[in-house]
């Protein structure tokens, strides 16, 4: 039974290419009128280890915006889904000149030592950052964007099985919080709302 | 259907900031809490297959694996659900769980931003359990959201 949940979100992350044409219902389109303020506060600052082993804070050190998400590697539900839309918009956003950053702070740092994110995050996108620490610190990034992590259970492989927060996350180069955006978005859309708060050409 | 109101009692947001809460509309949303990757990307199948009976088991799962919850309205606007009656999650909480598929009245706030509407939803002002049963029309949808027993 419990392999029907890894099941059934593989099959929606398999399905992300092919379901961009599919749409029934789109999102609306992107609003570029003021943006209400969320009654919650997003973002602060963090120092975390990258998958190569160097220290990195909420700026990018390139100087480019970031689309940040909080996951695991080995994860087979929304990760699965998330992660690949989040390196298709930064390819859309690249062939318009806007240089995101795709960055994903495990909410699994037993088992998401550096070399397990190195490779799990290149076969997604070769610009993908994953940060990890200890758990102060990690904590503090947490909290930052109000994220909650639940084990639920380990799945077949014996693998932990987490629910977690899933929005995507912007900022800009210097980490601050720019807009959430819901992982169910296609990459079009996520770019159009990406452009939308940088404008074209942003981004180093 | 939404109705603005002035009515600022009973909120459950009193630990943010009221300047910024200002900005946001207070509204009455009356709908069905909905899977919403099933939903905008079609997978699955059409929405009328995506949405109630039918499709109650596949939105536990999807929840529970982190896709947001959201509320489609009467009105055909779909909102994304942060926070719901005090349940910090946007998506797989109890409370998340408890409504998957219920049409529900929600009385919150209601945030819009890149053209997406966010709803925190203070209170679930009357829930009426499933009501859309489409299962007899569509089956469970997919099938193999169904845990088999002898696996």
């Amino acid at each position: 039974m419990r392999g029907l949940l890894a099941l059934l979100l593989a099959a929606l992350g398999a399905s992300v290419g092919s379901a961009h044409e599919g749409h029934i219902h789109p999102a609306p389109a992107a609003d570029l009128s003021p943006q209400a303020p969320l009654p919650f506060a997003l973002g602060g600052p963090f120092l975390l280890i990258d998958q190569h082993g160097m220290p990195r804070s909420e700026a990018d050190p390139e100087g480019r915006a970031q689309l940040l998400f909080f996951g695991y590697a080995a994860c087979e539900q929304i990760c699965s889904v998330a992660l690949p839309v989040m390196a298709d918009a930064v390819d859309k956003l690249a062939a318009t000149g806007v240089r995101v950053t795709p960055v994903m702070i495990t909410i699994d740092p037993e088992t998401d030592t550096e070399d397990v994110m190195r490779k799990r995050l290149a076969e997604v996108h070769p610009d993908f950052i994953g940060l990890t620490g200890q758990p102060a610190a990690l904590e503090r990034a947490y909290s930052a964007f109000g994220i909650e992590r639940k084990r639920l259970f380990a799945d077949q492989s014996g693998n932990d099985v987490f629910a977690h927060g899933s929005f995507i996350y912007l900022l800009d180069a210097e980490g601050r919080f720019l807009t959430l955006i819901p992982p169910i978005l296609t990459p079009e859309r996520i770019a159009e709302i990406v452009s939308s708060h940088l404008g074209s050409g942003a981004g180093g | 259907m939404r109705y603005p109101t002035l009515l600022a009692t009973g909120l459950a947001l009193t630990a943010v900031a009221p300047a910024l809460a200002a900005d946001g509309e207070r509204i009455q949303v009356t709908g069905e809490v909905i899977d919403t990757w099933c939903y905008f990307s079609g997978v699955m199948g059409g929405p009328d297959a995506v949405t109630g009976s039918a499709h109650h088991t596949c939105a536990l799962w999807c929840s529970a694996g982190g896709i947001p919850v959201g509320l489609l309205g009467e009105d055909g606007q779909v909102y994304m659900v942060l926070k719901i009656a005090g349940d910090e999650h946007s998506n797989g909480g109890d409370t998340q769980l408890a409504l998957a598929s219920h049409e529900v009245k929600a009385d919150g706030m209601l945030y819009r931003r890149d053209g997406i509407n966010y709803l925190v939803v203070a209170e679930v002002v009357s829930d009426e359990g499933i009501t859309h049963l489409n299962h007899e029309d569509f089956g469970p949808v997919p099938g193999f959201a169904i845990p088999d027993p002898n696996e």
